[in-house]
C-alpha cells in the first residue's frame, strides 16, 4: 500500500522535478524513499525485490541520461561495476560491517563490539598467538613458492622461448598441472609422498636403504607443500614470461649480433626491459595467491608439522567454529597486507616511480 | 535475549515469505516429500534402497525421500553451511553426535520429546534403543530427558586382526617363546587382549622386508599394529579418549557443569599416564603415523593392502576389508572387541568411544512432514527393517535386534557389538565442541609427532578448555 | 661451416634471445623436460587405467606397455577401462546393483556453469574494457584497482554473505546463481586483459569512420571487435583454467542438481566411506581434464598473446 502511495505521489509532484526517462536525480529519490519504506514494512525477501527494481529504475535511468549526453563511458562499465557489486563488493562490506560485531553463525545472537574483534585475534593471549604463527607460516609459504614459481616459470620460458618443431605439442605438456583440480592433484601427492605406498619413499628406500619419511619434519612437509604449488603454478609463471619473450624484436637481438654483444649483457640489456613487467605481474598474480594458500595444506597436512597458514587457519575459525565476525576480521587484516603488497609492487613496477 | 529472539522471527518470516514467493513448498495434501541431507556411504545408500523398495507410508500419502548424498570429506562443511544460512532446505540430517550442541543451540534441531510421547509404540522403540547410544546420539544436554535424534548408523570401535598372520605356527612358537605368552589368535583371544598385549604384538610382528613373516620372506616392511593417529577432525581424540577412560582419568564431564572443571581432570595424572601409553604405542605402527597423518582411512587401508597384523577402527570401514575387490586380506580375517586395560579387580575395562551418526529432525519441517516422518523414523527402526539393515552391513542400537541370535551371523565383528555397547561414551555435546575438538587435536599431533611430551599436551588441553568453558559459563 | 657448431648450440642454445629458429636439438631437450614435468600427470592417467587392486602394490606399477622392455614387468599392468566406466555407475552397497553415481550430470553442470560463466564475463568484461580504453571515467585507475581487489579476498571471507544473500533471493542451488558469482570472479582478469588489448589498437580507423558518420555500436562491433578476437579467444581460456576447478563456492551453493565435478570428485576421496579409491579419483581426474586441455591445446597461440595485460606494447 505504502508502496504504490509513494509511487502516485512521486507522480502527481511534477511541479517539484521533471519527469523525464532520463531524471536520475527524480530516480535516486523515487528508489531511496521507495527502498526504505519497503525495508522498514516488508520482510526481507519481499523488500529485496522492490529495492532490485528500485536500482533497475535508477539504473535505467542513468543509462538513458548517459546515453543522450553521451557519457558512453559510464554506459560501458556500469554492467560489469554492478556484477561486482551485488556478488563482490556488497558481501565485501558486509563481512566487513560484520567483523564489528560478535557474531557466531550458529548461535544467531549479535552485539556491536567495535575494534574488539581485531585486538582479540592480535593481542588475545589464546586466540592470537595462532593467528600470528598461521601468518608467519603463510609469509614463509608465499616466499619460497613464489620464488619457486618465478625461477622454474622462468627457466621453462626461455626453453620455449624459440620456434622449434613439436613445441606447441610440448607446451600442452607443461601447462596441464594448471588444469588440475587441487583436490585431485593434492591427494595424488599424498601417495607420492606416502612413506609405504609412495614412489618417493620407495626410490629412495631402493636407492639408499633405510626407511624415508619425507612429511615427519617442518622442512620436509614445507617442501613437500611448495613442491607441489610450484609444480601446479609454474606454468602460469612461465605464460606470462614467454608472452615476453617472443615480443622482443627481433632487429634488436640482429643489431647486437653484428655489435658481438655478449649473451650477458644482450639478455639483460635487450631481453629482460621485456619481461620486466611481466615478471612484476606475475610475482603479483602468485603473491595474492599465495596468501589464499589452504587446499594443498589440508589435504597434505591439516596443517600438522607447523605448516598451518593463513587462509586454513581461517576456514578453521570462519567455517568449522562458525566465528564468523573473528574471521571477517582476520581476513580484513590479510586483505590490508595483500592491499599493500600490491601498491608495492604496481610503484615498483610502474617506470615513472622506478626513474623518479 | 530480545536480540535474538528479533533475529529469529526476521528469519522465519522471511522464510515463510520466501517460500510463498518461490513456490517452493507445494502443500498439496497427500503428497509429501522429505529432503534429507546424508553423507555418502554404503549405510546411507542402503537405507535409500530400502525405503525406495520397501516404504508404504500407512496414511495412504504419496511420500517421497529426497536424499542428497555429500561426500565424507565435505559433509560437515556443507551441513553447517546449509544449516547457518538459514536455508532450511533439509528435512533430516545426519548428525555427528557431537554436532548436536552446536545445532540445538542455533535452534536448527527439533526436540523430539513431544512426538514420543504423543506416540507410546514409537516412545517403546525409542528406549529399546541401548542407554549409552540414546545418551550419546539424542540427548541435549548430555545425558538429560531432551531427545534429539534416532540411530542411524551406530559404530564403535573393533580390533581387526589377520589370521594367517597370527595363527601361524612358527609366529605362535616365537611369540610364546619372546614373551612367555599365547599370540592371540581366536576372536575370544582377540577379544581378552590389553593394550599390553597389543604392544607385544606391535613389537613382534615389526619386520623389515625380506625376513620371515608367517613363514615367507615378507614383500614389504611389514609392522604389528595400527590405530589412528591423525590430525584432521577426531582422528586421534576418538582413541585417545578409550584410553583416558580405561585408565581411570576424564575428559570435562559437562554433565556436571557448571561445577565440574578442565584444570585437574583434563590434565589429571591418570589422563597423562594414558596419553603416555597411547604415544608408546605410536613406535610400532607403520611410518606413516609419524607424520601426524594416519587417520582412520590411512590406518585402514594400511590393513587392507596387508602392511599390518592388527588394526583398532570404527566398523564403519569393515566392509570394505571384507570384499575382496578392494582388500588383499579379505580371506584371513578375524575380528575382536577393543583392547582394554585391566582394572583393580582383575576385569578388563573397556570404555571407549562411540562413532556412528543420528538422524535428527530440523525445527522448519512443517507438521505433515512431520507426520510422515515419525511413520518414516518408526519404520526404519522397526525390527524387520533393522535387521535387514544388519544383514546388509549395517548395524542396530536396537536391544530386541541385536539380542536376536541372529544378529551375530550376519558379519564377522557382530559377536563383538553388544558386550562393546555396554562400554561405550561420548564426547562433548555444547556448542563450543569443534573449537574443544580442533584445539585437542593440535595438541594431540604436536605429541603424536613427538614435539611435545604428555604432560604438556594435557595441561595445554587443559588450560584452553578452562578458559573457554569459563567465558561461555559453562565452568563456574 | 660446421666446425664453428659448438655443443651447445647443436642441441639449440645457438643465442640467448633467439634470431633463428632452433632445431630438433632444441626439440629434443625441451621433450625431455617437458616429459619430466608431465611425470606426475602421466601417472594420473595411467593410474585411470589400472585395475583397481593394483593402485597401492609396492613396488608400484607404472606403465600400461613395457616399451620394449625397457620397463621391468614388475612395474607393468595390464590397463582397463572399467574405471571410467565405474565414474558413471557402480555398486554403491556391498552385494548391491550397480547404480548410477550422476557423474554425467555433474559433468554436464560443470561445462555449463564455466562456459555460460566465463561468456558472461567476456561479454560484460569486454564492453567495460572498451569503456575503460575509449572513454576514461574520473578516477580510471581507482575503478581498476577496486576491481582487482576482488580477487584478492580468500574466498571464505564472502561466502557467509553470498549464502544469506543467495538465500533471501532463492538463488541457492540454481544455475544462475553460481553462474552470476564465477562471472563476477572472472571479470576482474577479463576487464583487465580486454583493456589491454583495446589500449593496443590504433584509433585512426575508429575515428576515420566516425567521421564518415559511423554510429558508435557500429564502430565498436563492426571496427574494434573484430581486432581483438584473440584477446577473446585467451581470454576465454584464462577464465576456463580458473573456473574449471573451483571447488568452495560450488561445495556450498550449487544443489544436488546443480553440482559441479570438482564437488563431487570427494565421492572417490571417500569413497563409500573408506578413504581414497585411487583408480576412481584417477579416471574421474582425467575425464575432467579433457575438456579444458583441448580448449586450451587450440587457442594456446591466442592465450599467450592474451597474457600479456598490455605490459608489452608494440
Amino acid at each position: 500500500m505504502q508502496l504504490m502511495s509513494t509511487i502516485r505521489s512521486a507522480k502527481t509532484a511534477p511541479a517539484l522535478l521533471e519527469l523525464s526517462a532520463d531524471n536520475w536525480r527524480l530516480a535516486v529519490l523515487v528508489g531511496l524513499v521507495v527502498s526504505a519504506l519497503a525495508v522498514v514494512t516488508l520482510p526481507a525477501s519481499g523488500s529485496f525485490w522492490v529495492v532490485g527494481a528500485m536500482s533497475a529504475l535508477v539504473a535505467a535511468a542513468f543509462a538513458v541520461n548517459a546515453y543522450r549526453r553521451r557519457y558512453y563511458g559510464g554506459l560501458l562499465v556500469a554492467p560489469a561495476i554492478a556484477v561486482l557489486f551485488v556478488m563482490n563488493i556488497f558481501p565485501l562490506l558486509w563481512s566487513l560491517g560484520l567483523s564489528f560485531f560478535a557474531y557466531q553463525s550458529n548461535l544467531q545472537s549479535i552485539r556491536f563490539v567495535g575494534l574488539n574483534n581485531y585486538i582479540k585475534v592480535l593481542t588475545d593471549e589464546v586466540a592470537a598467538p595462532g593467528n600470528w604463527s598461521a601468518l608467519i607460516n603463510t609469509a614463509m609459504f608465499a616466499v619460497c613458492t613464489v620464488s619457486a614459481q618465478m625461477i622454474v616459470g622462468f627457466l621453462l620460458a626461455m626453453l620455449f622461448a624459440k620456434q622449434f618443431p613439436l613445441r606447441k605439442y610440448l607446451l600442452i605438456l607443461v601447462l596441464t598441472p594448471m588444469m588440475l583440480s587441487v583436490v585431485a592433484s593434492g591427494v595424488f601427492f599424498t601417495y607420492y609422498y606416502d612413506p609405504t605406498f609412495g614412489i618417493l619413499s620407495y626410490v629412495i628406500n631402493s636407492v639408499a636403504g633405510g626407511q624415508f619419511i619425507v612429511m615427519d619434519s617442518k622442512a620436509g612437509a614445507v617442501a613437500g607443500i611448495v613442491f607441489a604449488d610450484a609444480w601446479m603454478w609454474s606454468p602460469f609463471v612461465m605464460l606470462l614470461v614467454l608472452a615476453g619473450l617472443v615480443s622482443v624484436p627481433k632487429y634488436l637481438y640482429e643489431a647486437a649480433a653484428i655489435d658481438r654483444v655478449s649473451a650477458w649483457r644482450r639478455f639483460w640489456s635487450i631481453t629482460f626491459p621485456y619481461i620486466r613487467g611481466l615478471l612484476m605481474l606475475a610475482l603479483l598474480f602468485r603473491t595474492i595467491e599465495a596468501f589464499k594458500l589452504a587446499d594443498l595444506v589440508i589435504v597434505l597436512t591439516k596443517g600438522g608439522n607447523d605448516t598451518m597458514t593463513i587462509s586454513y587457519h581461517l576456514i578453521r575459525i570462519a567455517n568449522e567454529q562458525n566465528k564468523t565476525s573473528e574471521g571477517a576480521a582476520i581476513s580484513y587484516i590479510i586483505l590490508f597486507i595483500v592491499i599493500v603488497l600490491t601498491n608495492l609492487y604496481l610503484y615498483v613496477a610502474n617506470p615513472k616511480n622506478r626513474e623518479a | 535475549m530480545t536480540a535474538t529472539r528479533e533475529i529469529n522471527s526476521i528469519v522465519m518470516a522471511a522464510g515463510l515469505a520466501a517460500s510463498l514467493v518461490l513456490g517452493t513448498t507445494f502443500a498439496f495434501a497427500g503428497d509429501v516429500t522429505l529432503t534429507m541431507a546424508v553423507p555418502d556411504w554404503p549405510p546411507t545408500r542402503i537405507m535409500k534402497k530400502f525405503f525406495d523398495e520397501q516404504y508404504k507410508p500407512k496414511s495412504g500419502n504419496t511420500v517421497k525421500l529426497q536424499v542428497d548424498f555429500i561426500p565424507w570429506p565435505d559433509f560437515y562443511t556443507r551441513v553447517n553451511a546449509s544449516l547457518t544460512s538459514g536455508e532450511k532446505k533439509y528435512n533430516f540430517i545426519v548428525s555427528d553426535s557431537q554436532w548436536l550442541g552446536a545445532f540445538v543451540e542455533g535452534g536448527y534441531f527439533r526436540k523430539i520429546n513431544d512426538l514420543l510421547n504423543a506416540d507410546p509404540e514409537f516412545m517403546k522403540t525409542f528406549k529399546d534403543i541401548h542407554p549409552n547410544a540414546l545418551n550419546s546420539y539424542s540427548t541435549y544436554p548430555h545425558k538429560s530427558e531432551n531427545y534429539y535424534g534416532f540411530p542411524q548408523f551406530p559404530d564403535v570401535l573393533v580390533n581387526f586382526a589377520r589370521k594367517d598372520i597370527i595363527c601361524h605356527e612358527a609366529e605362535q612358537k616365537n611369540f610364546m617363546a619372546k614373551f612367555n605368552q599365547k599370540l592371540p589368535c581366536t576372536s575370544e583371544e582377540l577379544d581378552a587382549m590389553t593394550w599390553d598385549d597389543f604392544k607385544n604384538v606391535g613389537e613382534f610382528f615389526r619386520r623389515k622386508k625380506g625376513e620371515m613373516l608367517a613363514g615367507k620372506p615378507a614383500e614389504d616392511d611389514f609392522y604389528g599394529i595400527a590405530f589412528q593417529a591423525g590430525k584432521s577432525y577426531d582422528f586421534s581424540s576418538m582413541q585417545i579418549n578409550g584410553f583416558i577412560w580405561q585408565m581411570g582419568g576424564d575428559i570435562w564431564d559437562e554433565t556436571q557443569a557448571p561445577t565440574s572443571k578442565a584444570e585437574g581432570v583434563v590434565n589429571s595424572p591418570a589422563a597423562v599416564k594414558a596419553l603416555e601409553k597411547y604415544l608408546s604405542l605410536i613406535a610400532y605402527m607403520p611410518p606413516l603415523a609419524k607424520t601426524g597423518t594416519m587417520d582412520i582411512f590411512k590406518s585402514d587401508e594400511l590393513f587392507r593392502q596387508g602392511k599390518v597384523a592388527m588394526s583398532v577402527n570404527w566398523i564403519g570401514l569393515a566392509e570394505a576389508s571384507l570384499d575382496p575387490k578392494t582388500s588383499r586380506v579379505s580371506d584371513n580375517l578375524v575380528f575382536g572387541m577393543m583392547p582394554g586395560t585391566k582394572g583393580a579387580d582383575g576385569k578388563l575395562v573397556r570404555w571407549s568411544n562411540i562413532g556412528g551418526q543420528p538422524f535428527v529432525l530440523t525445527t522448519w519441517t512443517t507438521d505433515a512432514q512431520i507426520k510422515e516422518a515419525v511413520e518414516f523414523v518408526k519404520w526404519w527402526l522397526s525390527s524387520n527393517i533393522q535387521h535387514q539393515f544388519a544383514a546388509a552391513g549395517g548395524q542396530s542400537a536396537i536391544k530386541s535386534v541385536y539380542s536376536d541370535p541372529k544378529y551375530v551371523t550376519y558379519r564377522p565383528w557382530n559377536r563383538a557389538w553388544a558386550p562393546s555397547l555396554d562400554w561405550q561414551k561420548d564426547v562433548w555435546h555444547v556448542p563450543q565442541f569443534f573449537e574443544l575438538l580442533t584445539q585437542q587435536q593440535d595438541q594431540y599431533d604436536l605429541a603424536i609427532t613427538g614435539r611435545q611430551d604428555a604432560k604438556t599436551t594435557q595441561d595445554n588441553i587443559a588450560k584452553f578448555q578452562q578458559r573457554l568453558l569459563k567465558e561461555v559459563g559453562l565452568i563456574q | 661451416m660446421t666446425d664453428r657448431v659448438s655443443f651447445w648450440e647443436w642441441i639449440g642454445f645457438r643465442s640467448v634471445g633467439g634470431i633463428a629458429e632452433a632445431g630438433w636439438g632444441r626439440t629434443l631437450v625441451v621433450a625431455v623436460v617437458s616429459f619430466i614435468y608431465f611425470l606426475p600427470v602421466l601417472f594420473i592417467i595411467f593410474t585411470a587405467i589400472k585395475p583397481q587392486g593394483l593402485a597401492l602394490s609396492v613396488p608400484p606399477t607404472l606403465s600400461p606397455t613395457s616399451f620394449f622392455g625397457l620397463i621391468p614387468d614388475q612395474f607393468v599392468f595390464t590397463p582397463t577401462l572399467d574405471n571410467f566406466a565405474s565414474v558413471f555407475s557402480r555398486v554403491m552397497t556391498a552385494g548391491g546393483q550397480p547404480e548410477s553415481t550422476g557423474f554425467d550430470r555433474f559433468f554436464f553442470n560443470s561445462i555449463v556453469i564455466a562456459s555460460a560463466s566465463v561468456l558472461l564475463a567476456l561479454v560484460i568484461g569486454t564492453l567495460a574494457a572498451y569503456g575503460f580504453s575509449r572513454y576514461p571515467l574520473k578516477g580510471n585507475d581507482t575503478y581498476l584497482f577496486v576491481i582487482l581487489t576482488t580477487r584478492m579476498l580468500p574466498a571464505i571471507v564472502v561466502i557467509i554473505p553470498v549464502i544469506l544473500m543467495f538465500r533471501a533471493v532463492g538463488l541457492s542451488g540454481s544455475y544462475l546463481g553460481i553462474i552470476m558469482l564465477y562471472a563476477a570472479f572472472n571479470l576482474a582478469f577479463t576487464v583487465w586483459m580486454m583493456k589491454s588489448f583495446f589500449d593496443e589498437l590504433s584509433t585512426d580507423v575508429e575515428d576515420a569512420a566516425r567521421i564518415d558518420g559511423s554510429s558508435e555500436i557500429k564502430v565498436f562491433f563492426k571496427i574494434c571487435l573484430p581486432q581483438v578476437v584473440a584477446g577473446l579467444a585467451a581470454t576465454f581460456v584464462f577464465g576456463l583454467i580458473l573456473t574449471w576447478n573451483e571447488f568452495l563456492f560450488a561445495l556450498l551453493l550449487t544443489g544436488p542438481d546443480t553440482r559441479t565435478v570438482p564437488v563431487a570428485m570427494n565421492q572417490a576421496v571417500s569413497s563409500g566411506g573408506r578413504g581414497t579409491d585411487w583408480t576412481l579419483l584417477a579416471a574421474i581426474e582425467t575425464l575432467f581434464l579433457v575438456p579444458v586441455f583441448l580448449a586450451t591445446f587450440f587457442l594456446q597461440d591466442h592465450l599467450l598473446r592474451g597474457v600479456t595485460f598490455g605490459t608489452v606494447r608494440k
